[in-house]
């Protein structure tokens, strides 16, 4: 039992006590000192007074009749009080009279004059007081007596009181003490036995124990009860807690054994699912590189059969009886169908597998209808049928360029399959707010209500009895996948008997300022490419022109007003010339004449565009080539690439070099590149192309990616690091499906980038006219 | 409590003007004692209104006619106009002090207080047989006066005025002569006749 803390309590109950009535007994005792010595100074005074009063009564005859040594005998009788310091007895007028000291030659302080109309006063001043009386006889002022007195037995009798008080105190203290330890056993006692039990409690968490009672029925009693009640419930709490918590840990024992377990099942089933995960991975991959095999692996062959066809069909190597001609065509359908088939087949599949990767960006309505509508004319041309598109020039969709454009034609497409000869197409887009909708509207049979929700499934074909009309069966399928890749829906209206059209809605887009089409007399621009100056007085006709020969990497310039041709053709020496023999007010011929005559225009070659059919005329007059209305694209082109060559500069010529694997696409290439007066080379693996490239860099490569032995891009890296062939222009041609990645790469490293899952063969020629303006073979 | 504050501290001002005063007081009174002094017959003239304060006058006395107390002068005045000022507006006994000159003995009955001047010296045994017990004071300053049966007699100590009782003659006329008069006399005869 620690006695300092035990004692806390009751040392503080002891001085409680002590202080309350050592405070007490203090404050009494001064007032009773106090008290005691006013009134003690009150009786000196009194007895003070009385002195002077006998003195005073005792002299009025003395001072009556000036006999101041009666007055000095009474003042010696003042001897008997020790107390008295001195005396005076002053006469009326204030001479002194008579005096008496109990210590002669001592100190004798200015006694102080009585006030008018006071009788006495008296001042404590210096430990002694000082009483003047007036001395009064019969009514009549006689004299004055002072009185000086000490004030020995006042401060004596203080001493005296301060003694007794101290007396009082300590015994009243020592009382206290006493009486204080009486209620210690009473108040305290049980108070710190409570604190002591409290204490034990908290140490020991021992909640069995309880406080004793004491006596009585008081609060602290109360307290103490509480107390043990209090205990009493915490008992009972801390037991609950326990056998609660002895409960629980059992439970979670319990709980962490089952999620174990739960555990290792689930690692158990994660590891299977990850197993699961990568076997579908694999066969993702090989269902990839499936896909990738057999676009390179079918296109490829493909390629040869249509490429060569073609070159049959233009009797460059012998003329074709009508027989071979009519075989040969059926060759070149058959391969393009089959290439479109297998196309749509590729394309569907990586829709499906969500592998088709879209680049949005602004895409002007217009420019892409343009586009589209230049590369479809033909087909509806060949039904016919007036192909219109109207679109506000100002308006954008959020859309792949290329995709969109796909999806325009195949819509085109099979509006003009289906669609009979001499009827109309329109293409049309108009804003809704912030989208766009886009049309095709037909005038075809329509399509009866029931077939129309078919009618976008895969390898569905509309009229299953219609059998000359060929396609996949793919197309709309493709194009419902693409729209809803880019956010829309293909939706269709249709009746029979009145036409369909296939709608859908794109989101709107910042409107993107529509390709440029030179006007006549337009700005005359610095430009590295083939200028054509196109002159012809038809809008319509001026703007075919321009679609073809831009399409191709020209530079156009228009001029629709003949009279200013020649000085614009001076001005601008373009590359050659374009020009139509009807046109007001100047007539061809003479134009042509002029332009041939005029020294700073002699030397442009000039194409004939003309309906009439005077070929002979135009090369008497010195035109270089003549084309017959209705001009075909690529009648057109040919003969303006023959005017270029003819142009040709003199130099050291440096071949193409080809790189490509398969013979038949290398002999191919190489055909093309001489038809349009190239000078090939080729290489049929990467090695060979490494090593032809080292013994000489060639004027340009044609790279396939797929090779043997090295592959494209490793060779396109090594040439791109090489300064030597840092500048060498590179095309790269492939069939095999690129990434975003990849794309971006040869975007980036090399020239161009041409695939062959879509007609190629005309970009090429039109790139390598641009990359190559002066390069040309020796023999074209 | 707070209004308290500014008489307090007049209080405190007051005994010390009081104790300059003072001090003013003896300054000037020490330089008046060097004036002149009184002359021998203003100090008898005021001894004699004193004398009338410790003398205790028997109630048998007759009443002189009005409420006064006379003062009488028997013979030649030897105080002229200073005991005319020096008793002017006094009161003895309660009654306004009354002087009166006379000089016939048969007058003085009337008289409480009598001076009996020298001029008188020859009919003094005549003039106080006359007053035996009719209980009036007998003063005079001529030589021997208590001796023959006189009351208070002024006698002369250098400058000093001082003054001789006959108790004995006192105590016949039944007058009462206060110890403190008896006290300041330069001399008190008990016995009449015996002093001689």
């Amino acid at each position: 039992m620690p006695l300092r803390q035990r004692n806390s309590i009751s040392r503080k109950l002891t001085w409680m006590n002590m202080l309350v009535s050592g405070a007490a007994l203090l404050l009494a005792c001064a007032a009773f000192i106090a008290h005691d010595t006013l009134a003690f100074r009150a009786s000196m005074v009194r007895n003070l007074s009385t002195q002077a009063q006998i003195i005073g009564s005792n002299s009025v005859s003395a001072l009556l009749f000036n006999d101041p040594q009666s007055a000095e005998n009474t003042l010696s009788a003042l001897k008997a009080a020790h107390n008295i310091l001195s005396a005076r007895i002053y006469s009326a007028d204030g001479k002194l009279f008579a005096s008496y000291s109990r210590d002669p030659g001592g100190y004798l302080p200015t006694i102080p004059s009585l006030p008018p109309g006071e009788l006495e006063i008296h001042r404590f001043q210096n430990k002694e007081v000082v009483l003047v009386r007036s001395v009064v006889f019969g009514g009549k002022p006689t004299g004055i007596v002072s009185i000086r007195s000490d004030l020995q037995e006042l401060d004596s009798n203080l001493k005296r009181y301060v003694g007794i008080a101290g007396i009082v105190l300590s015994v009243s203290l020592v009382a206290a003490l006493l009486i204080s330890s009486i209620f210690r056993r009473a108040v305290a006692e049980p108070i710190i036995r409570l604190a002591e039990v409290a204490r034990a409690v908290s140490r020991e968490k021992n909640y069995s124990v309880r406080a004793p009672r004491a006596g009585g029925n008081g609060e602290l009693v109360v307290l103490i009860d509480a107390f043990n009640e209090m205990l009493g419930q915490i008992q009972q709490n801390e037991k609950a807690l326990r056998e609660a918590r002895d409960d629980l840990e059992e439970r979670v024992a319990e709980r962490t054994a089952e999620l174990e377990q739960a555990n290792k099942e689930v690692e158990a089933f994660s590891f299977s699912i990850l197993r699961a995960k990568d076997e579908l991975e694999r066969a993702s991959k090989f269902k990839d590189q499936f896909l990738s095999t057999m676009s390179h692996e079918l296109r490829t062959p493909l390629n040869a059969v249509m490429g060569f066809s073609e070159l049959l069909t233009e009797e460059r190597y012998g003329t074709l009886n009508e027989r071979q001609q009519r075989y040969v065509k059926h060759i070149n359908t058959g391969g393009k169908h089959l290439l479109t088939l297998i196309n749509d087949i590729l394309d569907l599949s990586k829709i499906e597998a969500g592998r088709l990767q879209l680049t949005f960006e602004n895409v002007s309505v217009s420019t892409s209808f343009a586009e589209v509508v230049d590369t479809m004319r033909p087909l509806a041309e060949k039904k016919s049928q007036a192909l219109l598109q109207h679109a506000p020039p100002d308006l954008s969709v959020r859309a792949d360029s290329t995709r969109f454009k796909q999806v325009l034609m195949n819509l085109i497409g099979n509006a003009i399959k289906f669609t009979p000869e001499r009827g109309e197409i329109r293409l049309s887009a108009h804003s809704l707010g912030g989208s766009v909708r886009l049309e095709v509207r037909d005038t075809g049979p329509g399509i009866p209500i029931e077939e129309q929700q078919h009618i976008f499934e895969a390898f569905y074909r509309l009229g299953e009895t219609s059998k000359k009309i060929e396609g996949t069966g793919l197309g709309l399928a493709i194009t419902r996948r693409l729209v809803e890749l880019h956010g829309g829906n293909l939706g269709l209206e249709s009746q029979l008997g009145s036409g369909s059209c296939f709608y859908f809605i794109l989101p709107g887009a910042e409107a993107v300022k529509p390709r440029n089409v030179q006007e006549s007399g337009g700005e005359i621009r610095d430009h590295e490419f083939a200028r054509i100056l196109v002159i012809e007085d038809d809008r319509a006709a001026a703007q075919l022109l321009q679609s073809h020969l831009t399409s191709a990497g020209y530079d156009v310039v228009l001029c629709d007003q003949p009279g200013r041709a020649l000085e614009m053709a001076a001005e601008l020496q373009p590359s050659a010339v374009t020009m139509d023999i009807v046109m007001g007010p100047v007539n061809g011929w003479d134009l042509l004449s002029s332009f041939k005559t005029d020294p700073r225009t002699t030397g442009i070659p000039v194409v004939l565009v003309t309906i009439i059919d005077q070929p002979s005329t135009g090369a008497s007059l010195g035109a270089d080539e003549y084309i017959v209305k209705p001009v075909n694209k690529a009648t057109l082109l040919a003969a303006v690439q023959r005017c270029m060559n003819q142009r040709k500069t003199i130099g050291q010529p440096r071949p193409i070099l080809v790189v490509e694997d398969d013979a038949p696409t290398r002999e191919f290439i190489s055909e093309l590149l001489s038809k349009h007066g190239y000078l090939p080379a080729t290489a049929a693996d990467g090695a060979e192309a490494r090593a032809s490239v080292a013994a000489s860099v060639p004027e340009l490569v044609i790279l396939d990616l797929i090779l043997p032995k090295v592959s494209g891009f490793q060779l396109l890296a090594e040439w791109r690091t090489h300064t030597r062939t840092a500048d060498l222009p590179i095309f790269v041609l492939t069939s095999k499906d690129l990434t975003l990645e990849e794309q971006d790469y040869i975007r980036t490293h090399a020239a161009l980038l041409l695939q062959k899952q879509r007609p190629w063969q005309e970009t090429l020629v039109a790139q390598l006219r641009r990359a190559l303006p002066g390069v040309l073979s020796e023999k074209s | 409590m707070r209004h308290g504050l500014r008489p307090n501290f007049q209080h405190r001002l007051i005994p010390l003007a009081g104790l300059v005063a003072a001090v003013a007081f003896f300054l000037t009174t020490g330089l008046l004692a060097q004036q002149p002094k009184p002359n021998e017959y203003q100090v008898k003239a005021t001894y004699l209104y004193n004398f009338g304060r410790f003398v205790k006058w028997p109630g048998t006395v007759p009443v002189s006619k009005g409420d006064s107390f006379p003062v009488c002068v028997l013979g030649r005045d030897p105080f002229g106009p200073i005991l005319d000022s020096t008793l002017a507006g006094e009161t003895l006994d309660d009654k306004p002090v009354a002087l009166r000159r006379i000089s016939k003995p048969q007058e003085a009955g009337e008289c409480r207080i009598l001076f009996i001047s020298s001029t008188e010296e020859k009919r003094l045994k005549e003039i106080l047989v006359a007053l035996d017990e009719s209980g009036v004071l007998t003063v005079s300053d001529m030589p021997g006066f208590t001796r023959r049966g006189g009351m208070i007699q002024f006698v002369l100590e250098g400058d000093k005025v001082r003054f001789e009782i006959n108790l004995a003659s006192a105590e016949s006329a039944r007058l009462v002569l206060s110890s403190e008069l008896l006290k300041v006399a330069a001399s008190v005869k008990r016995n009449s006749g015996s002093g001689d």
